[in-house]
Formats: structure tokens, C-alpha cells, sequence
């Protein structure tokens, strides 16, 4: 299981579960690339158990929900135009 | 004639260590967290800058946490004595910054220390420098903390290096905060932007000190130029391998490429110079990244702002502060001089005035908070040319004593602020509102002289004669010093 976190903007206890949408999310794998962001298609659950990955849960201002959520990677997305 | 200088950061560190004001680590820390905390605690104590020559997973790189965040070293980047006393150094930095007409533009050099390496395509990877996680609870890793930016406008010769903060987002993107107010904004959001073109830019990292003092410090003239003045010769600059932009040949790392137009990802939050972790995860201005180039032996730096003191802090209330000098003296002010606190996060100033005519403080409250300076700050203390504008407790005196609870506090309502402001509003923030307040520390001039109170002090209530007579005698009485 591999480990991720994010931000919201708005109260954990709003943050929408078992939809589809769009986030930012960054890995926690330690080494070079810990904190290394990425867009993705994804889905969350606040049952620890129901995906396969791991997803800490941070408010806007850095603030770490304590327990995880589960998610479940649909696609990896990008915003950046093609060429740049 | 040039002044004695450090040609780059790596001299400097140095001169500090010779002096006590930095330390070598050489034990291994961790870019993540270990790194920031060990900055963070040597600002709060106002100890040494750190140099750490060993940083888990990127063998190779050293780093430099808290280069100038005391006024020690402030002076030991200007070439002065460690030991010279605020008013000394900000006498220096006068005296070298006030004749605009000296600067000279840049020495170009074809050989420069900061292209030793050269890397671009796949191998310009972000995430092979050891940008540090600064606080926990960041959204990210900061790569630019102690750096600064360089951009030319789009349809003039104008330049701008200036200090804006940079998160990594991944091996080729970075996002960062551009407000509208600053140079570099006023060129990306009015031109660049609505034109859909990228906007070229090179982040210097780790560059030499007076390079780092002009870029933040807000001068009418080209930051390149400024540092001419702070150096007393032109400062070398190379051009960069993928664009025609300029940069300091002496910087240690040198990150080259382009802002995207009109595509936003979200940055922050990060622990900012207010001491706050303010500005919420928001949409902010993306820096996609084409090369890097830098030294042999790369030394990467890191500022930890958060309470005082760190560098921002103390360069950027300083050079605040003595750049509203210099405004108010060319607009005939009679000052006695501009102090920004430090400890304020440079959000507070104190200005001298000998009260020579009526509404003299607000005066200087209009022409310093409708300048180009004034989003940056929103308190400023006028206080009586017999008040030592550097000494915290004459201030915090004249405030609670002269300050007139009603007459005295002169409020603005609708300035221009930035979003990081603690006090502000979730709107006042969005908006880059914020209030301005004068204190206003003069007993006013209607006055009849014998209304006007008397100070009770040592130097102001007793005969020269006596005071020299017990100052001689200090010691004779038993006292120690």
C-alpha cells in the first residue's frame, strides 16, 4: 500500500467520499522523490481499508486530519500544455 | 573603488565561520524537516547561518541554511566590522545607495562559475536538488527560499531580480505566489499573461550576498545596477543557456525556463516571514523548468521564515526602511532617520521627525504608505527627533506616552496589502486589502511651552556638570558598569 497525502480547502467532515474528482495528490515514498506532486483521477474513501492506497488528509493551512483515508487511483492527469 | 565584497555566497559562509557567525555541519541531516528545524532554531536564538556539507540522499550538494538573518552578518556582506552597530550599517548602505547616478550596468562574462554544469532535457530534474521540506505541513518542498528571480518585461529593456517563493511540484514544475503589485507581477499579469506568452526566467540560487541584499530591496533602478552600487564595480553576470536573461556568474545553482501563461496549480501552505502560515493551498503561477546549471560542487540554500529573525525579515525591513529614508529626505522631509523593526516581520516602522510644521507625521504617513514601498508594511510610528529611533524602549515609551489614544492614530481603511497579512480578513486577503495606521508620537505644535510635558530622564532633567560628575564617578560610587 503505498502512502499519499493532499489538501482541502474546506472541513474534513465536507471532503466528498466515493465520487470521482479531480486532486493533486503527493507521494510519500521516502527518498528524492517524496513530496513529489501529480494531478490525478481518483476516488476517496474515509474507511482506511476500502482502496488500495493510502491518503493522509491535510486542511489548507497544513493542519493533518490523524487518521487516513483510503483512495483508489483512477489516472494520472496534467495541466501543463503540451511542449512546455 | 570597489568595497571590500564576496565575490560569491561560498566566501561569505566562509568569512562567517572565521568569526563565530556560522557553523559547518558535517554530520548527515535529512533535507526533510531535520534541515529546516535546525535553521529555524539558530533564527529564534539569532545564532549562526549552518553550512551543511552532508544531506541525506543527495551526495554531492551542501546547503546553507540562514546566511544573513542577523545584522552581524548584514555587516560581515557589506564588508564591515561584525560588531558595527545598526545605525553604522544602515549609514554604509546609505552612503553607497544613494547616488543613483553611480550604478553601472553589469559586466558580462562568457566563463562564469554557475555553468560548470549544464543540464537540460530529461537530466534538468528538479528533484535531484536537495530542496529541503522547510516546516511540516508545507505543500511542498521549497526550492526557492533564499533565491531570487530574474525576467525582463516584454516590451521594455527592464529587468527584475526579485525574491519569489518557490514550491516543487514535480521534476519539471515549480509554483509560486506572483502579486500583482511587484515588478515581476506587474510584468507577467499586465503583459505576458494576457498575451498567452511564456514568460522566460532564471532562479538563482544561492547567489552572492550583495546580489541576494539588491534583489530585495525595492530601488527605482535595475537590481543589477544596485548591486554595482553595493559592490562599488559592476557585478558579473553570464547568460543563461536557454534564454537571453542575465544572471550573477557567481551563483551556485541557476534554474532556467519558463512561466506558463494562463494555467494555475495550487501552492502553499507554507510557514511565511510573518511568522504565520497564512495564505491558504491557492491557485498560484507555474514555473515550468528547461535547464539547470550550477557548480562543480553545488551548495543550495534555504531561508526558514517563520518568527524573527530570519533573513527576509531583517533584509527586507531594512532595505524598506532605508529606501522610505531616502523618500522622505528627497521629498524635504526633516527626518532623523527610518527604522523598521525586524522583529515586526517588517510590517512596522519608525520614523524621526524634528516636528518643524503641523500634520508633519501624517505627512509621512501618506507619502510612505501611497509609495511603491507600501504593501508591504501598514504601521508606521512618527516619533520627535530627541527619540533614538533604534532603541525598542524609547519607542515602546513614546508610543504609550505621546501617542494621543484618539488624536494621535491615523487609520487608512482601504490600502494595499498583500494576502499574507494574519490580521486580515479571508477577503481582505483575496483582495491584497489592508488597513494603515499611524501613530503619531509628537506632542502636537499648538501647544504653549509650558504645557508640553517634560522627559524625566538621566539626559534630559539634571546639569551637564552633574551628569559628567556622576558619569566619572560611576564606578567610584560601586556600580560595575
Amino acid at each position: 500500500m503505498a502512502e499519499w497525502d493532499t489538501y482541502i480547502n474546506i472541513d474534513f467532515t465536507d471532503m466528498p467520499e466515493e465520487t470521482e474528482r479531480v486532486a493533486i495528490i503527493r507521494d510519500l515514498t521516502p527518498g528524492k522523490y517524496k513530496y513529489r506532486s501529480t494531478y490525478a483521477r481518483i476516488v476517496v474513501s474515509k474507511d482506511a481499508a476500502k482502496y488500495p492506497e493510502k491518503l493522509w488528509v491535510r486542511l489548507g493551512r497544513g493542519q493533518l486530519i490523524p487518521t487516513p483515508c483510503s483512495m483508489k487511483i483512477l489516472e494520472f492527469t496534467s495541466v501543463i500544455p503540451q511542449g512546455l | 573603488m570597489a568595497y571590500k565584497y564576496y565575490r560569491d555566497n561560498r566566501a561569505f559562509i566562509e568569512a562567517c565561520v572565521k568569526t563565530g557567525d556560522a557553523v559547518v555541519v558535517n554530520e548527515e541531516v535529512d533535507w526533510d524537516l531535520e534541515m529546516g528545524a535546525i535553521v529555524r532554531r539558530t533564527c529564534e536564538k539569532k545564532g549562526p547561518a549552518v553550512l551543511f556539507n552532508n544531506i541525506k540522499d543527495y551526495p554531492g550538494f551542501k546547503c546553507v541554511g540562514a546566511p544573513i538573518a542577523t545584522y552581524r552578518r548584514l555587516a560581515i556582506a557589506l564588508g564591515m566590522d561584525p560588531n558595527s552597530k545598526v545605525p553604522e550599517v544602515s549609514a554604509e548602505y546609505l552612503k553607497r545607495t544613494s547616488d543613483e547616478s553611480k550604478a553601472v550596468p553589469p559586466k558580462v562574462v562568457t566563463k562564469a562559475p554557475c555553468q560548470e554544469v549544464v543540464l537540460t532535457g530529461d537530466d534538468a530534474n528538479i528533484m535531484n536538488l536537495p530542496a529541503p521540506m522547510v516546516h511540516d505541513g508545507d505543500g511542498g518542498r521549497y526550492i526557492g527560499t533564499w533565491q531570487f528571480v530574474v525576467a525582463n518585461d516584454l516590451d521594455t529593456p527592464a529587468i527584475n531580480w526579485g525574491m519569489y517563493r518557490q514550491m516543487l511540484f514535480d521534476e519539471k514544475t515549480m509554483v509560486g505566489p506572483v502579486l500583482p503589485f511587484s515588478d515581476m507581477g506587474k510584468m507577467w499579469h499586465n503583459k505576458y499573461q494576457p498575451k498567452n506568452i511564456p514568460m522566460p526566467f532564471a532562479m538563482v540560487v544561492n547567489p552572492d550576498p550583495l546580489s541576494a541584499i539588491a534583489s530585495c530591496a525595492p530601488a527605482s533602478i535595475p537590481e543589477d545596477a544596485f548591486t554595482s552600487l553595493l559592490m562599488g564595480e559592476p557585478v558579473e553576470v553570464t547568460k543563461c543557456v536557454t534564454s537571453d536573461l542575465m544572471v550573477p556568474a557567481h551563483a551556485e545553482i541557476i534554474i532556467e525556463g519558463v512561466l506558463v501563461p494562463n494555467v494555475t496549480i495550487d501552492e502553499a501552505p507554507f510557514g511565511e516571514y510573518t511568522g504565520y502560515r497564512t495564505s491558504p493551498r491557492e491557485p498560484r503561477t507555474v514555473y515550468r523548468v528547461k535547464a539547470i546549471t550550477m557548480r562543480k560542487d553545488p551548495i543550495m540554500a534555504m531561508s526558514n521564515m517563520g518568527i524573527p529573525t530570519d533573513e527576509g525579515q531583517l533584509l527586507r525591513s531594512f532595505s524598506l526602511g532605508l529606501e522610505m529614508d531616502k523618500l522622505l529626505r528627497s521629498q524635504g522631509i526633516p527626518i532623523t532617520g527610518v527604522y523598521m523593526l525586524p522583529e515586526s516581520t517588517h510590517h512596522l516602522t519608525v520614523v524621526g521627525v524634528k516636528p518643524a510644521y503641523a500634520n508633519i507625521a501624517t505627512q509621512i504617513g501618506q507619502l510612505v504608505f501611497g509609495s511603491k514601498l507600501g504593501p508591504w508594511f501598514h504601521m508606521v510610528v512618527v516619533v520627535d527627533e530627541k527619540t533614538d529611533i533604534y532603541d525598542k524602549d524609547e519607542l515602546i515609551h513614546a508610543l504609550s506616552t505621546k501617542c494621543h489614544p484618539v488624536n494621535g492614530i491615523r487609520i487608512e481603511k482601504h490600502g494595499v496589502g498583500t494576502p499574507l497579512n494574519p490580521f486580515a480578513s479571508p477577503a481582505e486577503r483575496k483582495l491584497g486589502s489592508a488597513p494603515k495606521v499611524l501613530f503619531d508620537c509628537t506632542f502636537p505644535l499648538d501647544w504653549a511651552a509650558s504645557d508640553i510635558p517634560i522627559k524625566v530622564s538621566f539626559n534630559n532633567v539634571y546639569p551637564k556638570e552633574i551628569q559628567e560628575k556622576v558619569i566619572s564617578k560611576w564606578k567610584t560610587y560601586g556600580f560595575k558598569d
